[in-house]
């Protein structure tokens, strides 16, 4: 079976690069955590990679903007060779953090593919304060996204102070129309958010938690799915142990957020990227 | 503070960056809260406008590429060259920006980002300095209002400045002008011969330059400079009287702070009542060291304890985990925010500096302060709430920016810590066991080894802290040790020393913490046989620093690391692919000699030998008077009618009530390790006995950890209220699925000064006394449950002295207070058990018996007794019942299982059914107790020992089976309906409120 490799970016005050290399391995990808620097000075090439994640943390202490800094390092130091990547049918995925980079860059929402601008922001939360939380996400059935694909809901924490999603309403209107609205906040019971906190834990435009680009290779979100990658991730684990052990059925093994990087590894396996 | 030059090279610069006008300022919004938060005041909307003031020689069509390229977001910001703001924008403007030499990383980035994009280094002469100011709309406020909100809201007259300009006085084209808070030291370094002609010239010259040299040391180390052979050995490096900094370095190293100097002092133990005298020589080796090492004798997880920076244990076969904990009140006190902010990022340097170096994976907090709504007529520097609001956005922000979960956490009111607050920060790495072969917890620099300082630069920031803390505070303390922290940078030094370690490059590492340069080169010349530093190669942020403040500068972010020569270079290499910044300072010798030269020219040179010289002991008499004869007694009071109104006012009590507003506002999940958070129910707001980890994300092995503490029991006697700290952690850790053979500890002791003064301290014997007695339930406590102490720092001095109404000033002294951290392993994450009723139908038991021990109680303070019937440990009886749950737990037969504390069954039993949104029937017959209990006595009752759990239907038999010959009472059922009903012994209806109401008590109290 063909060998999916994922890069996963360190350095400048990135983190969650250990669990998300972990959840791409779970995913059936082979994971390496590889520093900003070696990829500026060539030591390592985006070439021999098929998935290339962007992941938490602050860069450059997110002190100018969440992602701006590490964004501008990227556009000036990589741009070809990022737009390479994807031109080759490399998937990119951003999470927190790394969603506010690949805004930054103008990656996303990549309404024309190879075309960097800054159309959408990420700013800080209407609560106006860093907050972790688990928040109910549903994913669009009909986005272009591989990430999500038949993927229908799932809970995922958020962990950031600057998520909340604003766009123009010219833009928020072509990506709906485009369905690059990938994922959105909502009510456990699946109906949208509309704004209500804490089920949309930022004041998100529209409820939007994450959107891809056209090509649907391009994705970003500010939930988690990294976070969730054992069952015991999740806040009620324990409370679901006493169901299952009363059912008597059989603890489950891996977390929801696995399934967003199968898909992932699933497309590369398809496709045959080289 | 001084303007820049305009005219000139470099040129400064202002740019204003902010939101759009249409769009909502979150900021903004969260000032305008706090303001009516604070004050009372209505200000209708506010707006922030980011300002980066540049001094640089960039050409205009540069600055405006910057401007447009890196710092304005196109979609959300405008930014501009000239002010944003016109006067219609705003009824009044505070500018606040950082005093000169004050941390500002969003600057230093800056730098790093226009360097970045414009592809060539800056001019040592370019800066970057961050502020901002703030506009305040709809805001009918008097100029004073406004200094307030300037004062006691947006800056600290210690770190920042302020400027506020009305309406009309605003200038539409000069804005706030150009203010840049460069660091101007016009002062060239010396290095100062000090005359020690007499022992009173020397303390003169002590007490002078704030070296807070104990009376003790003095002749000891004057007789050390005037000894011939050292005057000799001096005058061959051309020394002869002592410079300033060897009595900086000898300051530093003998200050409490470092030498625990009170710990390791002669206790006179006098019981007044009896007459019984007892000596104490040394409570850190009777009480600390000695129990320890008798309990690591016979445990071979324990790996390494009592040396290190922290202490290190087995957590598998191939790992090793390692846990320590600290204390930054005094820093704090004065400034919140960055004070917690530097304790977090600082307690997180010594897991990164234990053995070879460890990865950090956990951080805890523990914050005792004033009443929130203090009104009383003291005004301490910052009004509790602020400083509560300061100190955990501090910890936020500095554990949120390293990548670090913040796990647990504890928070105290009490009125005696006004005058000195308490932050206590703890934090947990894990490393392997082995690198390159070696063991990974030993390190040793050899002679040859080149000494590095790695991570930030040395400015005047810190420069006394360790002595500061090392007395307690008032209006002389100096402000110059309050530093703000560096997270980014110290995460990206993180990640470094961890790949550096890996490859084998690191013979030793230490953080530089308390004391600089001269406690970690110090302490570690002494492993190496000496040291020899060149202290003019030491980076620093601005010229003009004298030499001894370059030796004992505690500027944040530092390591100390030594490599050998030729692993030098890919130590380098390495640390430029990270840019770390790193220099080689000196080497290591084996000369017995601690050698420091400036520019050629030797400044110090200590024979080693020197500070192992056996300094006179501190001595301390220590007077006790038992609970009885300081006249406590029970109080005269019948059994409350309204056991439900009752119930609800304690749930809503500042000590009981939830905390989910300061756990959610940190990331305690990074890292993927979450296996039980701290808040756990269906709500996900009540807090769990203790946290769980998965530090090895591919192993089902975990890492339990919780704290306790119990100040109010102290008032009545500590030797129980470290009893009672620790009984608590162990049943805490059994509750989740902790291992009970494996428990390690880390004890914080925070205490006011016990040094008797007839005017200054005239209850230091008493306050001796009660340090003593927690120690003894210390040792005692440890050898009963086997729990090696893995860690632990003491804090003394816990006192302020804070102005009153009429000019006067009170000394306020903070109650003796030992907060316990706890940590063991868990053999299979998937036993792990939480504290939130699960199911309707379940079954609840009590296990342990309930004595009437209201003492100290939650029950007690809410009508402002303190009692006499403290609670108290039976180690060796509950220990069997502790083996019984642990097993209970291991074989599933929980349901939920909660440790009863603070506020006995009511309280605890009331937030099991909250977290399950669950309702419960009790009846109060079937409780376990000691003698004839009232109602309220089985309700409220602090006793130790106790469990509270829920047993699922079909596993009751079993359940039953198990616990057979224990104090074990079947109370009542889990219920469908969520109300909470007690009935007492008679059966007679005593309680019924619904959850509703108890849960909107316990969450509106902390809005209070």
């Amino acid at each position: 079976m063909k060998d999916v490799r994922a890069l996963v970016l360190t350095g400048f005050g990135l983190n969650c690069d250990w669990e998300t290399a972990h959840i791409l391995e779970a995913a059936g990808a082979r994971a390496d955590r590889v520093h900003l620097n070696r990829l500026i000075s060539g030591a390592t090439s985006l070439r021999t990679y098929h998935i290339f994640v962007i992941g938490g943390g602050f860069s450059w202490a997110d002190d100018h903007g969440a992602g701006v800094i590490l964004a501008m390092r990227l556009k000036h130091r990589l741009r070809d060779e990022i737009l390479a990547f994807v031109e080759r049918g490399g998937l990119v995925m951003g999470i927190c953090n790394g969603f506010q980079v690949l805004v930054n860059t103008g990656l996303l929402p990549g309404f024309e593919p190879g075309r960097l601008s800054r159309q959408v922001a990420l700013i800080d939360n209407d609560c106006g304060r860093f907050r972790d939380q688990w928040v109910h996400c549903v994913f669009e059935a009909s986005s272009p996204c591989v990430f999500t694909r038949g993927l229908e809901a799932m809970d995922l924490p958020v962990r950031h102070g600057e998520g909340k999603f604003f766009a123009e309403p010219e833009v928020l209107r072509r990506l709906e129309e485009n369905h690059q609205v990938v994922v959105r906040y909502a009510f456990p019971d699946g109906r949208p958010a509309h704004g209500a906190f804490p089920e949309n834990p930022n004041g998100s435009l529209h409820d939007i938690a994450g959107i891809c680009d056209a090509t649907g290779r391009i994705f970003g979100l500010m939930p988690h799915p990294e976070a969730f990658h054992h069952w015991t991730n999740h806040p009620d684990w324990t409370w679901e142990k006493e169901r299952y052990r009363r059912a008597g059925l059989p603890f489950p093994e891996q977390g929801a957020g696995v399934d967003l990087f199968r898909n992932a590894v699933d497309y590369v396996r398809k496709q045959g990227v080289s | 503070m001084n303007l820049c030059e305009t005219d000139g090279d470099p040129m400064a610069v202002r740019l204003e960056i902010a939101l759009k006008p249409h769009l909502f300022d979150a900021e903004g919004s969260e000032l305008c809260r706090k303001i009516r938060d604070y004050f009372g005041w209505h200000v209708g909307s506010a707006r922030v406008i980011r300002v980066l003031m540049l001094e640089t020689t960039l050409e205009p069509e540069v600055l405006e590429a910057i401007r447009r390229e890196i710092f304005t977001n196109p979609v959300s910001q405008v930014s501009s060259f000239r002010p944003l703001a016109s006067a219609d924008d705003f009824q009044w403007a505070v500018w606040v920006g950082y005093r000169p030499g004050v941390r500002d990383t969003a600057g230093s980035v800056a730098l790093e980002a226009i360097a970045d994009f414009t592809g060539r280094p800056l001019g040592k002469e370019e800066a970057a300095y961050t502020s901002k100011i703030y506009l305040l709309r709809d805001a009918p406020l008097q100029r004073a209002q406004v200094e307030t909100i300037a004062r006691e809201l947006l800056a600290n007259d210690i770190i920042q400045q302020w400027r506020i300009y009305a309406r009309e006085e605003w200038n539409a084209e000069e804005g706030i002008g150009l203010i840049c808070p460069k660091v101007a030291l016009r002062h060239s370094p010396t290095v100062e011969r000090i005359a020690i002609d007499s022992d009173e010239h020397l303390q003169a010259l002590s007490d002078a330059r704030n070296l807070a040299l104990n009376p003790r040391d003095i002749p000891v180390i004057r007789r050390y400079f005037l000894r011939p052979d050292v005057l000799q050995e001096r005058a061959q490096v051309g020394l002869d009287l002592p410079t300033d900094v060897e009595l900086e370095a000898i300051s530093q190293a003998r200050s409490d702070h470092c030498n625990h100097n009170t710990f390791r002092g002669r206790f006179f133990y006098k019981d007044l009542d009896t007459g019984r005298e007892t000596l104490v020589d040394n409570l850190f080796k009777t009480c600390i060291e000695a129990p320890t090492l008798a309990v690591k004798a016979q445990k071979d997880w324990v790996v390494s304890v009592l040396w290190d920076n922290a202490g290190a244990a087995r957590f598998d076969d191939d790992h090793l985990y390692v846990i320590t904990g600290e204390t930054h009140n005094s820093p704090s006190t004065m400034e919140a925010y960055g004070g917690a902010l530097t304790g977090i990022v600082g307690v997180y340097r010594d897991p990164m500096g234990t053995g070879k170096g460890s990865r950090l994976i956990a951080g805890l907090y523990g914050y005792c302060v004033g009443p929130r709504d203090y009104a009383g007529p003291l005004r301490p520097h910052l009004h509790p709430k602020r400083l509560l609001d300061g100190v955990v956005e501090g910890v936020r922000d500095g554990g949120n920016k390293h990548g670090v979960p913040t796990v647990f956490g504890n928070l105290f009111y009490h009125p005696s810590y006004l005058g000195k607050c308490l932050v206590f920060v703890a934090a947990l790495g894990i490393m392997p066991r082995e690198i390159h072969g070696e063991p990974a917890e030993q390190k040793r620099p050899e002679p040859g080894d080149i000494i590095i300082m790695a991570g930030g630069r040395v400015g005047k920031d810190g420069i006394h802290g360790v002595t500061a803390s090392s007395e307690s505070y008032s209006e002389h303390t100096p402000a110059g040790h309050v530093q703000i922290g560096d997270p980014y940078t110290q995460k990206k030094m993180h990640d470094f020393l961890l790949e550096a370690r890996d490859e084998g490059l690191i013979t030793f590492i230490t953080d530089n913490g308390g004391g600089g340069l001269s406690s970690s080169v110090g302490e570690s010349a002494h492993m190496a046989g000496g040291a020899y530093v060149e202290l003019d190669r030491v980076p620093l942020k601005y010229e003009g620093l004298d030499v001894w403040e370059i030796w004992v500068s505690e500027s944040q972010e530092r390591m100390t690391v030594a490599v050998r020569p030729e692993n030098l270079d890919r130590f380098m290499a390495l640390a430029a692919l990270h840019e770390v910044e790193c220099t080689a300072i000196g080497r290591y010798e084996a000369s017995g000699k601690l050698h420091l030269t400036y520019r050629g020219k030797t400044c110090a040179y200590l024979d080693l030998s020197f500070f192992r010289e056996d300094f006179p002991q501190w001595e301390f008499h220590a007077h006790w008077r038992s609970p009885e004869s300081r006249g406590l007694t029970e109080p005269v009071m019948s059994e409350p009618r309204d056991y439900g109104r009752l119930l609800a006012d304690l749930l809503a009590s500042p000590n009981l009530c939830s905390r989910e507003w300061i756990q959610r506002q940190y990331d305690h999940e990074v890292q993927g390790t979450s296996v039980v958070k701290f808040l756990v129910g269906r709500s996900r707001d009540v807090p769990n006995d203790a946290a769980v980890l998965r530090p090895v994300l591919n192993s089902r092995r975990g890492l339990a950890v919780t704290q306790a503490l119990h100040p109010t029991y102290g008032r009545i006697d500590t030797y129980h209220m470290v009893e009672a700290s620790i009984d608590e952690c162990v049943r805490r850790l059994v509750a989740v699925g902790g291992v009970l053979d494996e428990i390690g500890g880390v004890d914080n002791f925070c205490w006011p000064s016990i040094q008797h003064d007839d005017r200054k301290n005239p209850d230091g014997r008493y306050k001796a006394a009660q340090l003593v007695r927690a120690n003894w339930a210390l040792k005692d406590m440890c050898l009963a449950y086997g729990i090696p102490l893995l860690s632990g720092k003491d804090s003394m001095y816990v006192d302020g002295h804070l102005p009153g109404t009429f000019g006067e000033r009170h000394k306020v002294s903070g109650l003796p207070t030992m907060l316990f951290t706890a940590v063991t392993t868990v053999e299979d994450i998937l036993h792990c058990l939480t504290m939130d009723a699960k199911m309707p139908g379940d079954w609840v038991y009590v296990l342990g018996t309930t004595h009437h021990e209201l003492g100290g109680s939650e029950y007690y303070e809410k009508f402002g007794y303190v009692g006499l019937t403290v609670p108290k440990a039976d180690p060796a009886g509950f220990l069997n019942l502790y083996r019984a749950v642990e097993a209970a737990v291991r074989e599933g037969l929980l349901a939920s299982c909660r440790a009863v504390g603070r506020g006995g069954l009511a309280v605890h039993g009331a937030l099991k059914a909250l977290a399950g949104n669950l309702g419960m029937e009790w009846d109060l017959g079937a409780v376990p107790v000691s003698g004839d209990l009232s109602p309220a006595a089985v309700l409220f009752s602090e006793s130790l020992g106790r469990f509270l759990v829920t047993v699922p239907p079909d596993r009751r038999a079993a359940f039953e089976a198990h616990f057979k010959g224990y104090p074990v009472g079947c109370v009542g059922r889990v219920m469908e309906e969520p109300v909470f009903v007690v009935r007492d012994m008679s059966g007679r209806e005593i309680l019924r409120e619904d959850l509703e109401a108890l849960g909107s008590a316990w969450r509106s109290g902390a809005l209070g």
